[in-house]
């Protein structure tokens, strides 16, 4: 893919925020990403919004405040990956000609709805009979741990490099303390194995993106590959936990994309609403042999010192899981970190980026959606 | 929910459990007792792909036409969990599984017990719990 380019990220302070509309949260990203590409509002050529829970008509609220009538505007809903399928959707758009400068915007406001889990949806099989998300994420470590002898502790070291990570991020909604190994396996049980600390947040937050084609400004990033792919079956036939299979697809098309192979990429931003959920992708994302992604926290490989950070931003462990909102939360940690502006987050080599988001939850699908995009310092 | 919506406007989720409307039941269906009791589904008369569900238009996996179909209740499970959360009306503890039905498709259902069970255990659905499929472990 040539000629696309990322122009600027912005997101809004990730943090229980009931007390505000969920427009503010929105404005305020986007605010701050049209500052970072250094564009007017006017030059914005249609709004592509990811969000899950909306309310209906949110994208049109936030559109009020901003001036832009009449530009064509989209909203989407792929699960936790809304925010880079809408981002997706854009780089697409761009790619093709169809508009030289798109604003991506991802939102949720989780607490107005629930005030702890995911109430689990209603109208799906598996939702009906109360498998909330983290036991889905809990009955694929189990899975894990009895095939291939992955432990508790490699579990909670996720949680730990995360949290750590998260230390650093201002925006992060859990900031108070790194726990230890023994202190994440310690706190309450929800779904066994999981434990506490080993699941994201409930968090209100907003991230915004500004893709556009080249114009040679210093600050833009390339956009070297963008895929989106849709679940498939996951049943009796399958060979992969739930959610690895949506992950491998996506990535297979972005590193082929973008020219790249996996030990080529510096620094990543993965979908961890589970410490479970870290392991399988990196494997997913080829950063390890299936059954050997465990270890990649444990040693070190995926701290923000080691060969591949993963999640310096704290992740969704650290910084919380507006389901819409993250996926733009993600793409604009690896801006930051690309440009070199990541401040006590910086990892030290910081040339190409990844990020990778997947949504799921559809009972008897892989995924509802994974979206991988590769960025680069050009 | 929390003293913060206190006084203010509260949105609502599909589901009666949580304080919304009900919605048309999405769970595989139990059918019959003891010797005949079978889960009732869908399998592709092409392919013989078996689905817990009804109403698909075709196979997922060939387009061929399905049919319906009774599948085994027992089978060996995939995995297993417990949920140590309130879930819905579900008070904690309760232990989930997916189960793959002997010949048939992966069904979700709950134990018995309430405790994790060895992959590659026999399993047997023995009824259900308002609605849930039930499953204990086959003698
Ligand atoms: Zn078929």
């Amino acid at each position: 893919m040539t000629g696309v380019m990322l122009w600027g990220v912005g997101t809004s302070q990730y943090r229980l925020q009931p007390e505000k509309r969920v427009e503010e949260l929105a404005w305020t990203a986007i605010a701050e990403a049209v500052a970072d590409a250094g564009i007017q509002p006017w030059q914005i050529e249609a709004i592509v919004v990811g969000t899950v829970f909306g309310p209906p008509g949110v994208a049109t609220r936030v559109q009020r405040g901003l001036g832009l009538p009449g530009v064509p505007m989209w909203t989407v809903e792929n699960a936790c990956a809304s925010g880079t399928s809408a981002y997706h959707e854009a780089v697409e758009a761009v790619r093709r000609g169809r508009f030289g400068c798109v604003l991506v915007l991802g939102v949720d406001q989780m607490s107005t709805l629930f005030s702890g889990a995911i109430v689990p949806e209603a109208t799906d099989p598996e939702g009906a009979s109360s498998l909330p998300l983290p036991g889905l994420y809990a009955l694929q470590a189990q899975r894990y741990m009895q095939e291939f002898g992955v432990t508790p502790e490699q579990l909670a070291a996720i949680a730990v490099k995360n949290k750590r990570n998260g230390l650093d991020n201002p925006r992060a909604q859990l900031r108070d303390k790194a726990p230890t190994i023994e202190e994440v396996l310690s706190s309450r049980m929800i779904a066994e194995p999981l434990t506490f600390l080993q699941c994201c947040p409930t968090t209100d937050g907003a991230g915004a993106v500004i893709v556009g084609r080249e114009r040679n400004n210093p600050n833009d990033l390339r956009i070297e590959a963008s895929a989106m792919v849709s679940g498939a079956l996951w049943d009796h036939r399958s060979p992969d936990v739930w959610g690895y299979a949506s992950v491998a697809r996506a990535a297979e098309q972005a590193y082929e994309q973008a020219g790249r192979s996996p030990a080529e990429i510096d620094v990543l931003e993965v979908h961890d609403a589970f410490t479970i959920g870290e392991i399988i992708t990196l494997e997913a994302l080829g950063l390890a042999p299936r059954g050997k992604g465990a270890e990649l926290a444990p040693s070190g490989h995926t701290a923000r010192d080691g060969a591949q950070p993963v999640n310096p931003s704290g992740g969704l462990l650290s910084r919380g899981h507006p389901l819409g909102g993250t996926g733009t939360a993600q793409i604009a940690e690896i801006a930051w970190q690309l440009r070199g502006t990541a401040g006590a987050r910086q990892v030290a080599r910081h040339r190409v980026g990844l990020v990778e988001t997947m949504g799921g939850g559809a009972a008897g699908m892989d995924g509802n959606a994974c979206v991988v995009t590769i960025l680069s310092v050009p | 929910m929390s003293e913060l919506g206190v006084g203010r406007p509260t949105k609502r989720r599909p589901g009666a459990a949580v304080g919304g409307l009900p919605v048309a039941d999405p769970r595989p269906v139990l059918d019959g007792a003891g010797a005949d009791a079978a889960v009732v589904g869908l399998r592709c008369t092409q392919c013989r792909y078996p689905v817990p569900q009804r109403r698909i238009p075709w196979c997922p996996v060939c387009y061929g036409s399905v049919a319906e179909a009774r599948f085994a209740t027992t089978g060996i499970a995939w995995s297993s969990t417990v949920v140590q959360i309130a879930v819905g009306g579900r008070k904690p503890p309760f232990a989930l599984a997916y189960l793959d039905l002997d010949d048939g498709p992966r069904v979700l259902v709950h134990l018995a017990e309430p405790a994790v069970v060895p992959i590659g255990t026999r399993l047997r659905i023995t009824g259900t719990d308002d609605g849930d499929l039930v499953a204990e472990v086959a003698a």
